[in-house]
C-alpha cells in the first residue's frame, strides 16, 4: 500500500528526511523509530499529501481523503470539543446529527466524553491530544498517520488509544514514536535514519 | 468654549426634537456606508483569505495595492468616480452620479483595501496546523475558507469594522458623488460640512455629534459581537 523508494526532503539547502526503502502492506502497524530531527514527522507529512516538496519514489495507494495526519502537537479549533471531534465528519457530508453521535461515541472510547461541551482551549494537553485522535479515529480512514501519538498520555489514556486502535482493524496505521512503542500498538518498527546533509 | 457648548445644546435640542433633516441624514449615512460594507466584505474576505492561502502570479503585488490602497484619499475616490459616473464618462448611461448608489459604490472601493489587507493579515497569521488539519481531516475549500475566519475571528471582525469606520466618517466620496442633495443624498458628513460653510456651527456640531454617536453605537456593538465569539483570554 506504501512503496518508498529513495525519498528525499529538502528544506533549503538541508536534507530533513531520508528514507531509502520503506513498504508497507495493507493493514500493517509500523512504528517509525529515530533519534530527533531523523524525519520522522516530514515523513508522515508527506505520507498524508500535506507536503509536496518530496523527490525520489513514494507511492501510497489510497486517495489523500482517505488518509489522515494528526500532529505531534494536535491543533484544535476554536470550537467545542464535540464539535471539533465533528469536524471531519462533516466535511465528509455526514449529517450533524449522525456526526454528533459518532463523534460522542469516539469521545468516548478516548475517556474525554465528559469534555464534550468545553471549549478546546480549557483543555489540558493531554485531553487535546485524546479529542485530537477521537476526531481522526472517528473518519476509519485507510491510512491513519499518528504523530507520537502517546506523548502526554498516562499508562491508561495510552490503553485507551490502543484499545481505540484495536477499532480500527481496516486501518494501515503508521506512528512515530519512542524507540520503545507499547506492545499492541505496532506489529513491527522500522528505523529512520539521520539523515545526512 | 463658548461655541463648543452652543454646538452640544443644540444636539441635545435637535435629537430632542427628531428633527426629520438630521435623522434623514444619519439614517443615510448608517445604510449606505452599511451596504456598501457589506459588499465590501462579500468581496473582499474570499479575495483576502486566498491572498493568504493560495501561491499564484501576481499575488505579492495585488497585496501591496491593497495595502496602499487603505490609504486611498477620499477625494481622490471621488474625482474618480465622479469621471467614470458622469454623463460622459463609461458608466454614464448608468446614472447613478448623485444618487446613493453612487456613494454606496464609492465607499465599497473605500472599504476594500481595508478589508483585503486586514483579513489577508489575519489569515495569515494563523498557525500553520490550521490549514494542514483541515486539509487533512477533509475539509475542501469552501470550508477550509471558513475555518480561516473563524479561526481568525477577532482579526476579521476588526478588519469589517475598520471598514465601516472609514465609510461613515467619510466625506470626498460622499460629497462628490453624491453631490450632498438635501433629502436625497446628503449624509452627516455632507450636513455637517455644509451647516459649519454656512456659519451654522452649532447645527454642524449638532451633527458631528450625532455621527460620533452612529459611529461609537456600531463600533460598540460590533466589538461587544467580537468578544462574545472570540476565544481570547
Amino acid at each position: 500500500m506504501i512503496r518508498i523508494r529513495q525519498l528525499e526532503v529538502y528544506r533549503g539547502p538541508t536534507r530533513i528526511c531520508f528514507v531509502p526503502e520503506l513498504e508497507i502492506k495493507e493493514r500493517e502497524r509500523v512504528g517509525l523509530v529515530g533519534p530527533n530531527g531523523s524525519g520522522k514527522s516530514t515523513l508522515l507529512k508527506v505520507l498524508a499529501g500535506l507536503d509536496a516538496t518530496a523527490r525520489g519514489q513514494c507511492e501510497v495507494a489510497v486517495p489523500v481523503r482517505e488518509r489522515v495526519y494528526v500532529h505531534q502537537q494536535p491543533y484544535l479549533f476554536k470550537m467545542s470539543v464535540l464539535a471539533n471531534a465533528s469536524y471531519g465528519l462533516r466535511a465528509r457530508g455526514v449529517g450533524a446529527k449522525a456526526a454528533a453521535r459518532i463523534a460522542a461515541e469516539w469521545l468516548e472510547r478516548l475517556g474525554v466524553a465528559a469534555l464534550a461541551a468545553r471549549a478546546s482551549r480549557e483543555l489540558s494537553g493531554g485531553e487535546r491530544r485524546r479529542v485530537a485522535l477521537a476526531r481522526a479515529f472517528a473518519l476509519r480512514p485507510r491510512l491513519l498517520l499518528l504523530d507520537e501519538p502517546l506523548a502526554e498520555l498516562d499508562p491508561h489514556g495510552a490503553e485507551q488509544v490502543a484499545a481505540a486502535l484495536g477499532e480500527l482493524a481496516e486501518s494501515t496505521v503508521l506512528v512515530s514514536g519512542p524507540s520503545s512503542l507499547p506492545g499492541g500498538l505496532v506489529s513491527r518498527s522500522h528505523a529512520m535514519l539521520r539523515a545526512p546533509c | 468654549m463658548e461655541l463648543l457648548w452652543d454646538g452640544v445644546v443644540e444636539a441635545a435640542r435637535l435629537l430632542a426634537s427628531r428633527e426629520p433633516l438630521v435623522l434623514d441624514a444619519a439614517w443615510r449615512s448608517l445604510w449606505v456606508s452599511s451596504l456598501a460594507v457589506l459588499a465590501a466584505t462579500a468581496i473582499g474576505l474570499p479575495l483576502g483569505i486566498l491572498l493568504a492561502r493560495r501561491r499564484f502570479w501576481g499575488r505579492d503585488t495585488l497585496v501591496l495595492a491593497a495595502r496602499a490602497g487603505m490609504a486611498m484619499p477620499t477625494v481622490f475616490l471621488g474625482v474618480v468616480g465622479y469621471a467614470l459616473l458622469s454623463r460622459r464618462g463609461p458608466l454614464g448611461p448608468a446614472e447613478l452620479l448623485f444618487t446613493p448608489w453612487a456613494i454606496v459604490l464609492g465607499e465599497l472601493l473605500l472599504a476594500l483595501p481595508i478589508i483585503v489587507s486586514l483579513s489577508h493579515g489575519a489569515v495569515r497569521a494563523l498557525d500553520p496546523r490550521v490549514a494542514q488539519t483541515a486539509r487533512t481531516l477533509g475539509a475542501r475549500a469552501l470550508r477550509r475558507a471558513w475555518t480561516y475566519l473563524s479561526e481568525a475571528r477577532l482579526g476579521v471582525v476588526l478588519a469589517v469594522l475598520n471598514g465601516f469606520a472609514r465609510c461613515v466618517t467619510e466625506l470626498g466620496v460622499a460629497l462628490m458623488l453624491g453631490g450632498n442633495i438635501k433629502g436625497e443624498t446628503r449624509t452627516l458628513t455632507t450636513a455637517i460640512a455644509l451647516e459649519t460653510g454656512r456659519g451654522e456651527f452649532g447645527r454642524g456640531l449638532a451633527m458631528g455629534l450625532v455621527l460620533l454617536a452612529v459611529a461609537l453605537a456600531v463600533t460598540v456593538g460590533i466589538a461587544v459581537l467580537g468578544r462574545q465569539t472570540s476565544e481570547e483570554p
